[in-house]
């Protein structure tokens, strides 16, 4: 059993598999499934100031190799996330690791919810900023596909909390090396990536976009490769760690991503097709470290050959 | 047996098939209007699970799901025979309630929307009617069961090459210009615009029911938010966005939102 302690900075898991946002609720839906304290970290799904609707359905669409949605970002607003028994005083009960996905529809959103939960920060490890939504329209990519915004709202969440930042990027950019810079320039603390690739698909009997919002994120297995091309690149052009995530389904997926230069990982749309696939992924990364004799998951970071 | 093996999968009638799961633990909790979420394919490149309300469970484990081939997951579920192992969730939702015995159910369903009122007749110990709409006899399905089950059955088609032509919320009103009985409780299950109509007609008549109203669905556990219908609500708008997977997918008509 090699060691899978992983260290972002100040901020250190017990093992390097999170969950992505917006694909593990609030995690208490999985609760029954397995004790989510057992992940490296729970990432919430989006929270701002306010409660929001989300976008109207038909909100999903299966594709060859993974999906596209535009849920658009549904969420109980701060408060509610706060004091809500089955939120955040759920997660502190259970004793997870929590990371709180943020996003707000003007900059000055994104500082104040960060200051409200850095207000009541008990059983917060970080927060990730989320600028690369693309389904919806103020805030989210909009401030993630403009390094210069992108900053701007890295270092104005970064004036209201003193919690370890994540700074989660847009895959939708020509040159995401800039996008890292940025951020990092900003005082994000670590970076994630990738979030959805802006995608469509088309009913052709109705004529119909598949999905209500027309365009939605695809993710899903498919989407590896260019998400471990991504991550390669980030890592490449900072000095803060990475969070890859895009595609994994399982241990060696993840794997992958850690020679690429990830110091963790998150695991997304596969919780979807089955609740344990978090775990599964951490047992295969742990199979992996034992099969090749190595005795801590940091000495596969970046060990890519080429 | 192993868990989620297939017993048996027949076809029904046309586009419509019956497959039981042995699924014992399902068996044995699983309510009239829960589902069951299937992976149907283990190695191909279609990746999210399939629902199916619970159509039958049977003491010796066997738990039957009602299915029309649609698209690419049911037309592979249908190719799948005995003795193939599926990876089931459930039962999940929230299912159907009884009601005392001196009311009368009317289980109002649409197409295959018939698989999923079946167990309220098993349930509870009153007989009730069955109003079954579909878009022709073709599509006409599970009837047996419920005359079976001690049921009026009555029929309506789109096309009127079965029972009265017309939709089933024809029905629905004919019930409610005859009825003189005691009480009465709907029970609604089918497609969405039938669901919506049947929501805006029971509203109006003062009747009490519930409906299952079912969207696409992605994760089944409330994870995603995919699945979204609306449901009254003290917001701006009237309503807000409730989880058909978590919070339904039966929802009691007091709170069922009609545009």
């Amino acid at each position: 059993m090699a060691d899978l302690t992983t260290r972002l900075g100040e901020l250190t898991l017990k093992n390097p598999v999170m969950t992505a946002s917006g694909t593990f609720g609030y995690g208490f839906e999985y609760h029954k499934y397995y004790d989510i304290s057992r992940l490296g970290a729970v990432v919430v799904k989006g929270i701002r100031m306010t409660p929001s609707h989300g976008n109207p359905t038909p909100r999903v669409a299966e594709v060859t190799g993974g999906m596209l949605n535009a849920i658009g970002l549904q969420g109980p607003g701060v408060e509610k996330f706060l004091h809500g028994d089955e939120y955040l005083p759920f997660l502190r009960r259970v004793g997870a690791t929590v990371i709180v996905n943020i996003w707000g529809t003007s900059i000055a959103e994104y500082g104040e919810v960060a200051a409200r939960l850095d207000a009541e920060s008990a059983g917060i490890a970080a927060l990730e900023i989320n600028i690369s939504c693309p389904n919806v329209k103020a805030g989210g990519v909009a401030f993630g596909t403009d390094p210069k915004l992108a900053a701007e709202v890295v270092s104005t969440v970064r004036r209201a909390t003193g919690l370890p930042l994540i700074t989660k990027l847009s895959p939708n950019v020509s040159n995401i090396g800039e996008f890292a810079r940025a951020v990092e320039a900003a005082g994000s603390d670590m970076i994630s990536l990738i979030n959805t690739i802006t995608a469509m698909a088309i009913d052709i009997e109705t004529r119909r976009p598949k999905i209500a919002n027309r365009t939605g994120g695809f993710s899903g297995p498919a989407l590896k490769p260019i998400a471990v091309r991504m991550v390669y690149e980030a890592a490449r052009a900072v000095k803060v760690p990475v969070i890859g995530m895009g595609g994994i389904c399982t241990g060696e997926d993840a794997v992958e991503f850690l020679l690429a230069g990830a110091s963790a990982v998150a695991v997304g749309t596969a919780n979807f097709v089955d609740p344990h696939a978090p775990l599964a992924v951490i047992d295969g990364i742990n199979g992996y470290l034992d099969r090749h004799g190595y005795r801590s998951v940091s000495e596969i970071v970046g060990a890519l050959e080429v | 047996m192993k868990n989620g093996e297939i017993i048996d999968n027949i076809r029904l009638k046309n586009d419509y098939h019956i497959v039981r799961f042995f699924a014992p633990e399902i068996c044995r909790q699983a309510r009239a209007g829960q589902f069951v979420h299937v992976r149907i394919d283990h190695r191909g490149d279609r990746i999210l699970r399939r629902p199916f309300s619970i159509h039958n469970v049977e003491s010796d484990g066997a738990l039957s799901v009602v299915y029309k081939v649609v698209g690419a997951g049911t037309a592979t579920l249908a190719e799948l025979g005995p003795g193939t192992v599926c990876d089931l969730l459930g039962p999940l939702g929230v299912g159907f309630s009884d009601v005392p015995a001196d009311v009368t159910p009317v289980l109002v369903a649409g197409g295959y929307g018939a698989a999923a009122t079946f167990l309220l007749t098993r349930q509870m110990t009153q007989r009730g009617i069955f109003l079954f709409g579909a878009r022709s006899s073709a599509d006409v399905i599970l009837t047996d069961v419920y005359h079976r089950a001690g049921y009026d059955v009555r029929i309506a088609t789109n096309d009127g090459s079965e029972g009265k032509k017309g939709f089933v919320t024809g029905l629905v009103e004919q019930l409610l210009a005859e009825w003189s009985g005691g009480k009465l409780f709907f029970y609604g299950c089918g497609p969405h615009p039938m669901l919506m109509a049947l929501a805006r007609q029971l509203h109006s008549a003062g009747m009490p029911g519930e409906l299952s109203i079912d969207h696409l669905m992605c994760c089944g556990v409330g994870a995603c938010f995919a699945c979204v219908v609306k449901i009254k609500a003290d917001t701006p708008e009237g309503w807000k966005y409730a989880r058909a997977c978590t919070d339904g997918p039966v929802f009691n008509l007091d709170t069922v939102y009609v545009e």
